[in-house]
């Protein structure tokens, strides 16, 4: 992400590092113009934005032209241009609550469409199934006649009556999707639940970490004390209070063990009840909010990483903390157990006990000396994710979508009656009538053939760091790829 | 991966991890697809008069708001003197008392720590405060139409039964909230009585129906259940016959809601079991079982 600090100025090509030639593979037959919608991007810091920003930039080594359009994050609003001609959308539109813009179904549809079409946008690809904008987008798009894709990043329970309903906009909004990208097996089996989906059009791509970016160092750890890393948001869904019932339990029991917690949230003050309320100052360190660059230089201080969450979809956490070579201990829940093979990890159940002694055998493992050293780890993680593999199945997707016809829209009216229940169905059937309606006379007022086509910044015709000719030839001639982050 | 020719299906066993590159397409779906699945695993088998015997924790509370209700109507009217229904309710007050006790053979109050001196202290704290004010009572609300005074007091009155706490785990239980709202609908309607002493008994008269009458039901359903359901019994029957005594038609429609509650409800609630269907997988958010505060403790 070398550009997120000095953005809008892109660094110049010739700063990127290359991987060797021989690991990137050859774009595919086909070129597709993709644009990535959700309102979760940077600034915001999480899973979802990375994964956009890193597919985006392997895509676009493989020859597609990728947009991403997101909503204006205080002064950030208007078109930017990211590494490689990333081009981003900050659209002004109000947001409603926790970074999600509020939805009418309706208001989007002008600007979008006005960059559907400047574009020439061919699939919309949306994230996160709590991005309002994302189901505009997808909602726009089925009207507009373009492919759509959606990737789904968390899971949801059944139990509630909050998630009865966004499950059921959630069927409403993916009942007529060419196709439907998970990050976990879990996941799937969630998201076919949720929507009622014919499980054939889920595929099953996970996220990725950057080897590169999460390194071992045994050097910054201290071997005569055993360090456990902890690095979440300190909520209740990551298990913080477990947390606080394990550090005292094995405080008391190990007088060379210390805890360095990364992160921030509500439930940061019943740790620091236990810490007080046991006088473990100097062994439980609390650092607070950390910034994604820095979550490395804090993971590599530890020889064990605990992560107490109770649902998760897929974890990049362990995976970060396994690239830097750490032990994971962590509980078995959601799509833990499908990211790392079990030599990696210690699976617990959600409880202190179980917890505490996955950790104890982690540290019994680690003071016989039977742990295996970081960079072993490390080698190993580095070839189980990848952001170009990940590309590339996504890719493929996106082959296999564009193959398909989209929906007409007495098909699509059909599918939404049929599928979504009698009175659901019916209303967002209307509402769909009203969106084409709407399309119509958006069409009627500014011609399609009014709105000026953009200067494509990625893509086949990328214009992009054209007056730097050489760099541009290398890309083409040795097809190396730059580094993305 | 859609496209691949699927090859070595046979050899290769799919497995549900994502660390290995495995010769399937991504949307490859396996035998073992949603093999996780549990249906109704918390999902509880009710009998039916079980559950008939728990909605009467529900007759109890229409009954009481109904018996207010009647006996408000009787001294608006001025059919029933004030100094009657303050000795009926002391009377009945001190039984309730004795009975509290005796009912679980004091046990309850050894835990709770709580003399007998106390109780009569706050009793005689409350009487003298809404017998010293009750005369503030009675012209509290003159500039109010009398119209709004009812609405208020059915409204509240409503709220009683909606926020009582029948027993049940869910966050719109509010015992205070509910006790507030049946002791501001008792000093609306106090308001609109002939002096200040129907006004001090009326408010006296609802702390013993609201707040002590429920704590000493909820101990004879727990150490008497059969006592409790003749009570229950006896009760729903003198408010039915007071309502008749004022309207056969309310009588009518009141005894229709009691008896749909009590026996039609539950009939329903069984029958609509049979078509529960509660997913449970590994995607659930996991539930912390254990007790933590006892680490901070």
């Amino acid at each position: 992400m070398a550009a997120r600090g000095k953005d809008p100025d892109p660094p110049p090509p010739a700063a990127l590092t290359c991987a060797s030639p021989a690991e990137c593979s050859l774009s595919s037959t086909q070129s597709h113009t993709v644009c990535m919608v959700s309102d979760f991007f940077y600034p915001n810091m999480g899973g979802v934005e990375s994964h956009i920003y890193q597919l985006s930039q392997c895509l676009i080594e493989r020859g597609h032209k990728i947009i991403i359009v997101t909503h204006a994050y205080g002064n950030r609003k208007g078109v930017r241009y990211l590494t490689n001609g990333l081009k981003v959308y900050y659209l002004p539109l109000k947001v409603m609550y926790n970074q999600s813009t509020a939805t009418t179904l309706f208001h989007s549809l002008p600007l979008l469409r006005y960059i559907f079409v400047r574009e020439k946008v061919t699939i919309i690809h949306s994230h996160s199934s709590f991005s309002a904008m994302a189901h505009d987008a997808l909602f726009h798009g089925k009207t507009m006649g373009l492919q759509t894709v959606f990737t789904d990043h968390s899971l949801f329970g059944f139990a509630d009556v909050s998630s009865v309903l966004t499950n059921k906009l959630l069927t409403v909004s993916l009942c007529d999707t060419n196709h439907i990208i998970c990050v976990s097996y879990t996941s799937k089996e969630n998201t076919v639940l949720r929507a009622t989906l014919n499980p054939e059009i889920v595929s099953v791509i996970p996220n990725a970490v950057d080897p590169t970016d999460f390194t071992p160092d045994p050097f910054q750890r201290h071997d005569d004390v055993v360090t456990i890393i902890v690095v979440s948001r300190l909520v209740y869904r990551k298990g913080t209070d477990l947390l606080s019932g394990i550090i005292p339990k094995l405080c008391l029991k190990y007088p060379d063990l210390n805890f360095i917690i990364g992160g921030e949230g509500p439930k940061r003050i019943i740790l620091e009840e236990v810490r007080e309320r046991y006088q473990l100052h100097d062994r439980v360190h609390l650092l607070g909010a950390l910034e994604h660059k820095n979550v490395r230089n804090v993971l590599v201080q530890g020889h064990i990483f605990l992560n107490t969450s109770l649902t998760e979809a897929f974890c990049m956490a362990i995976l970060e903390a396994a690239s830097c070579g750490l032990q994971v201990v962590s509980t078995r829940v959601g799509g833990i157990p499908e990211v790392l093979p079990e030599s990696l990890i210690i699976l617990c159940e959600p409880s202190v006990k179980s917890l505490c002694e996955g950790l104890e055998k982690a540290i019994s493992q680690l003071k016989s000396g039977t742990l295996l050293p970081p960079a072993d780890i490390h080698n190993i993680v580095k070839t189980f994710y990848t952001w170009r593999n990940v590309a590339e199945r996504t890719e493929k997707v996106y082959d296999r979508v564009s193959r398909e016809a989209v929906l007409s829209m007495d098909k699509r009216l059909d599918r939404l009656i049929s599928h979504c229940g009698p009175v659901t169905g019916c209303i967002f059937a209307l509402l769909a009538v009203f969106n084409f309606l709407f399309l119509v006379f958006l069409q009627w007022m500014i011609p399609d053939s009014l709105i000026d086509v953009a200067v494509d910044a990625s893509g086949p015709q990328s214009t992009w760091g054209r007056q730097c000719s050489y760099s541009k030839q290398r890309d083409q001639n040795s097809s190396e790829p730059s580094k993305t982050r | 991966m859609c496209d691949q020719p699927v090859t070595n299906t046979k050899e290769a066993r799919w497995q549900k991890v994502l660390y290995e590159r495995q010769p399937f397409p991504d949307n490859y779906v396996d035998r073992r697809f949603l093999e996780e699945l549990r249906k109704n695993i918390y999902a509880r088998k009710y009998q039916y008069w079980a559950v008939v015997f728990e909605s009467s924790v529900v007759i109890q509370q229409l009954c009481s708001v109904c018996v207010f209700v009647v006996i408000w109507w009787y001294m608006d009217e001025g059919l029933l003197a004030p100094h009657w229904l303050f000795g009926t309710g002391l009377a009945s007050s001190l039984i309730g008392y004795v009975l509290f006790d005796l009912i679980d053979g004091g046990e309850g109050r050894k835990k709770s720590g709580r003399t007998r001196w106390a109780d009569l202290k706050s009793a005689l704290v409350f009487i003298t405060f809404t017998y010293g004010f009750s005369p503030v009572l009675k012209t509290l609300t003159e500039s109010v139409s009398t119209d709004t005074i009812y609405a208020m007091s059915v409204f509240m009155l409503l709220g009683h039964l909606i926020f009582f706490d029948y027993g049940a785990n869910a966050a719109i239980v509010s015992s205070t909230l509910s006790l507030n709202m049946a002791i501001f609908a008792s000093v609306c309607l106090a308001t609109r009585l002939p002096r200040s002493l129907h006004a001090f008994i009326m408010v006296t008269f609802a702390i013993q129906i609201f707040a002590l009458w429920p704590m000493l039901q909820k101990k004879l359903k727990a150490c008497t259940p059969c006592s409790y359901v003749g009570v229950t019994l006896l009760f729903a029957f003198s408010a039915l016959g007071g309502l008749l005594s004022i309207s056969g038609v309310g009588a009518i429609l009141f005894a229709l809601l009691l008896v749909s509650i009590s026996c039609l409800c539950p009939f329903y609630l069984i029958r609509l079991q049979l078509f529960k269907e509660n997913i449970h997988g590994p995607w659930d958010e996991a539930e912390i079982k254990e007790d933590l505060s006892r680490f901070l403790s």
